[in-house]
């Protein structure tokens, strides 16, 4: 029944429904009641169901009456005597705050679907064919979609709030109205800044407006109150606002008793400190007591007060949304809950991270590198082998070795180059012909002999033309040594002549031939 | 008359397999063509080089399966220029007397190299990557020395089967020429070698396995003495398909598709769960494992 985990925010007894005394609890999601001596609830709804509470005043019975969505109503009697109208009403107060909220909620689900119903005429077809033809429920239907957009709901909500401008309140201008009276402009978000500013003023307009005053007339009020303005000497005029002013100071006192958590802040050292004539130093201590201030020291203070308090107002306004409780003026300025047994546990943190933002700098941090794997290989001798052999290799016997070696040196020992008998003319010439284009080694070249590629009469040529120049070569080489100088005449005039005809010959020939081709 | 640019120094360094294992064998195998047979190869081949240029320049390096040893230049280093030796080993046939030295100071340092050749069973392997490594290195000394760009490319004759251990110092050397524009160009006389295939494709050179070992020198007069701007007038043997399958890390078996692991880059052909390298577990859902990626290993960057 009830959940363990629910927090029970209010608790209720004595309260009657429909004839029956029980208990009336106020939960996080929902409001139930169980009659007296039993553990269960008979009656339960989540403020989602709630459409509206009413409260209906002036009649003897004290009652709280509950409207669902769906059209039940429920009627809660608060019977005891003593604490029945406080009963009811802070029963009223908590759901006056705590259903806004689930409200929004139910009312942003539906409006969102008819968003995406518009939006998406496929969806819009799909929605009538199956749902309003009842063949799924509604619920799942919107079961896979909602969901979608939930998360889009919340990260709209982080969005960013817009700041207060600090000058919002002299951004007003009075203008002169023509006969002795003020014009004050006041737009929506002059009223929003000045709310979120000063939740005091926020407060006393939630109480008297609409009850007591209009909305013109609290604002003319707010407008005219010495609260407003800069001299704000408190005359104990009755005015709505003296007590907003006794408010500002208590704040601003308990702000200058918490003091500023960063360490490297010194607020004191801004104190004024007057020299006196000459350079000299003052050595009295200025005295904080008003009895001994002038009055026009007492007016400067005034202002210099208010200059501090609306700046820090401002700010904390701006800081976000911890200040939830408007009456706690003394969390603005601390960034924890104010548990005050506990500040010595969350000093540390605050202060440490000033004094770390002061002394380090990121940029200059050692940069955590990339992990990276290492490259672990156990054999890595495996790389540097190469393929075993195709063929077998021979084996041989170290007799074999020995006697290898030994016919070699033998043979070595008695090494004559003998460089005319190298080779045969019948192995040349069958060596040349295997070289030739068909022959053995020439396989994979062309075919052709080489006999079938040149045609005969180029052939003949060319075989004059080598004879030729071989003979020359001939009366060249037996010129060496030069022993005599007819050798020498004839190899310095004669012979070159001839080999220089020779060549032109050649030279020719070669032209010949080519233009031949071309 | 119309000559190469004069300046442009040319260096061929020759990095020739002497694993005297094989050879030795080789000498039962085929006694027309032994390691002195080869060694005559290489002389022409250098000789020629030599000859082509006044600027070209030589280096040969003989790869042992004890050490790699410079077979010439030897006294370069010692008394800066090959000429000038007070060896009168101007064998009487005119010959030009670069190239003399040249010859003398191989053989005599083949020799003196086989010479102290020890016997060792866990050493049978040519030490190729050394080698190169060598070569590389000497590339490097000379043109610091004649302070300009010079043109290079080594030329290796391999005899011997690879060697899988030095498959990673093999890689760093082939990525190390590539990225100094250095050719390597492979005459192979036995087996085909993968390694030096990738070499070859990498770097831009000519990759070629002789069917008749006694033609040596044609052969490497034909394909590998012409210069890389030369080689691309002349019909030269096409290049050779290059297995770049990788090696599965659990067998080390050559595959064509496998699983990779996403954190340390290990192939495997089989799935499993764990990666046995780095210990990643794999949240794959089994039913569906068929994740399986076309792994090719391109090594150039």
């Amino acid at each position: 029944m009830a959940a363990l985990s629910e927090e029970v925010l209010l608790v209720v007894k004595r309260v009657r429904q429909r004839k029956q005394d029980g208990t009336l609890y106020l939960m996080a999601e929902r409001i139930a009641w169980g009659p007296e001596g039993k553990d269960r609830f008979t009656v339960s709804h989540l403020y989602a169901d709630i459409r509206q509470k009413i409260s209906p005043d002036g009649k003897a019975k004290i009652q709280l009456q509950l409207v669902l969505h769906t059209g039940e109503s429920t009627n809660f009697h608060f019977s005891n005597e003593s604490t029945a109208l406080r009963d009811r009403d802070a029963a009223k107060d908590l759901l006056q705050q705590l259903l806004p909220k689930f409200k929004k909620r139910a009312n942003k689900e539906l409006e969102e679907k008819n968003r995406m119903l518009q939006e998406d005429p496929v969806l819009f077809q799909l929605y009538k064919d199956l749902v309003v033809s009842q063949v799924i429920s509604a619920e799942e239907f919107w079961a896979n979609r909602l969901s979608l957009n939930n998360v889009d709901h919340s990260a709209s909500n982080n969005k960013q709030e817009v700041g207060i401008s600090a000058a919002f309140l002299a951004d007003i201008r009075p203008q002169t109205d023509g006969c002795n009276g003020l014009r004050y402009n006041l737009t929506s978000d002059i009223i929003e800044s000045i709310f979120r500013t000063y939740p005091a003023v926020k407060q006393k307009y939630a109480e008297n407006v609409p009850h007591n005053l209009t909305e013109k007339e609290f604002w003319t009020r707010f407008f005219q109150s010495h609260y407003f303005h800069r001299d704000r000497i408190s005359t104990g005029l009755q005015d709505i606002f003296s007590e907003c002013a006794k408010q500002d100071e208590k704040g601003l006192r308990s702000m200058v008793v918490q003091g500023v958590k960063n360490p490297l802040v010194d607020l004191l050292s801004l104190e004024d400190k007057t020299l006196d004539e000459g350079y000299g130093s003052n050595s009295m201590a200025p005295s904080t007591s008003s009895a001994n201030k002038t009055v026009k020291e007492n007016s400067n203070s005034a202002i210099i007060k208010r200059f501090n308090h609306h700046s820090a107002m401002v700010l904390a306004a701006g800081a976000g949304k911890k200040a939830d409780a408007p009456n706690d003026q003394a969390s603005e300025t601390s960034s924890t809950d104010g548990n005050s047994r506990d500040s010595d546990f969350f000093q540390p943190p605050v202060k440490k991270v000033k004094i770390q933002e002061a002394i380090e700098y990121e940029d200059l941090h050692m940069e955590n590198g990339k992990k990276t794997v290492a490259l672990n290989l156990k054999k890595s001798d495996r790389y540097s082998h190469g393929p075993v052999p195709l063929l077998p290799q021979q084996y041989t016997t170290s007799q074999d070795i020995i006697n290898s070696v030994n016919c070699i040196q033998q043979e070595i020992a008695n090494y004559k180059p003998c460089l005319t008998q190298v080779m045969s003319s019948s192995t040349a010439s069958s060596a040349i012909a295997a070289l030739s284009p068909g022959g053995l080694l020439m396989q994979a070249g062309s075919q052709q002999a080489i006999n079938q590629m040149v045609p005969s009469d180029v052939q003949g040529e060319l075989k004059h033309l080598y004879t030729a120049a071989g003979e020359l070569l001939r009366h060249f080489w037996s010129c060496f040594p030069v022993n005599t100088p007819f050798l020498e005449e004839k190899l310095t005039g004669h012979l070159e002549d001839m080999f220089q005809m020779a060549y032109n010959k050649f030279h020719a020939w070669q032209t010949r031939q080519m233009l031949r081709k071309t | 008359m119309v000559m190469a640019s004069e300046d442009e120094v040319s260096l061929l360094v020759i990095v020739v397999d002497v694993n005297p294992i094989w050879w030795g064998q080789q000498a039962n195998r085929e006694p027309q063509f032994t390691l002195s047979k080869c060694l005559d190869a290489v002389m022409v081949m250098g000789n020629s080089h030599l000859v082509m240029t006044r600027n070209n320049k030589l280096a040969i390096i003989a790869s042992h399966c004890q050490e790699s040893h410079f077979l010439y230049p030897f006294k370069l280093w010692k008394s800066g220029d090959g000429h000038g030796d007070d060896n009168p080993s101007t064998s009487g046939d005119g010959k030009y007397e670069l190239l003399s030295v040249a010859n003398d100071i191989m053989a005599e340092e083949i020799k003196i190299l086989m010479s102290r050749t020890e016997v060792k069973g866990n050493q049978t392997d040519t030490l190729l990557a050394g080698s190169l490594a060598k070569a590389l290195c000497c590339i490097l000394f000379i043109k610091m020395l004649t302070g300009q760009e010079i043109k290079s490319r080594i030329l290796v004759i391999k005899a011997a089967d690879d060697c899988a251990l030095q498959y990673m110092n093999f890689m760093n050397v082939i990525f190390a020429a590539q990225k100094q524009s250095i050719l390597i160009d492979a005459c192979v006389l036995d087996s085909d070698s993968g390694l030096l295939q990738q070499a070859c494709d990498i770097t831009g050179g000519l990759y070629l396995m002789i069917p008749q070992k006694i033609a040596l020198a044609q052969y490497l007069l034909w394909v590998f003495l012409p210069d890389s701007d030369q080689r691309s007038q002349l019909v030269l043997p096409p290049p050779v398909h290059v297995d770049y399958r990788a090696a599965c890390f659990c067998h080390r078996n050559l595959i064509e598709i496998g699983y990779v692991c996403s954190v340390c880059l290990s192939i495997f052909c089989n799935f499993s769960p764990i990666c046995t390298t780095c210990e990643t577990a794999f949240k794959i859902p089994l039913p569906q494992m068929v994740k399986a990626k076309k792994k090719k290993l391109k090594p150039s960057t």
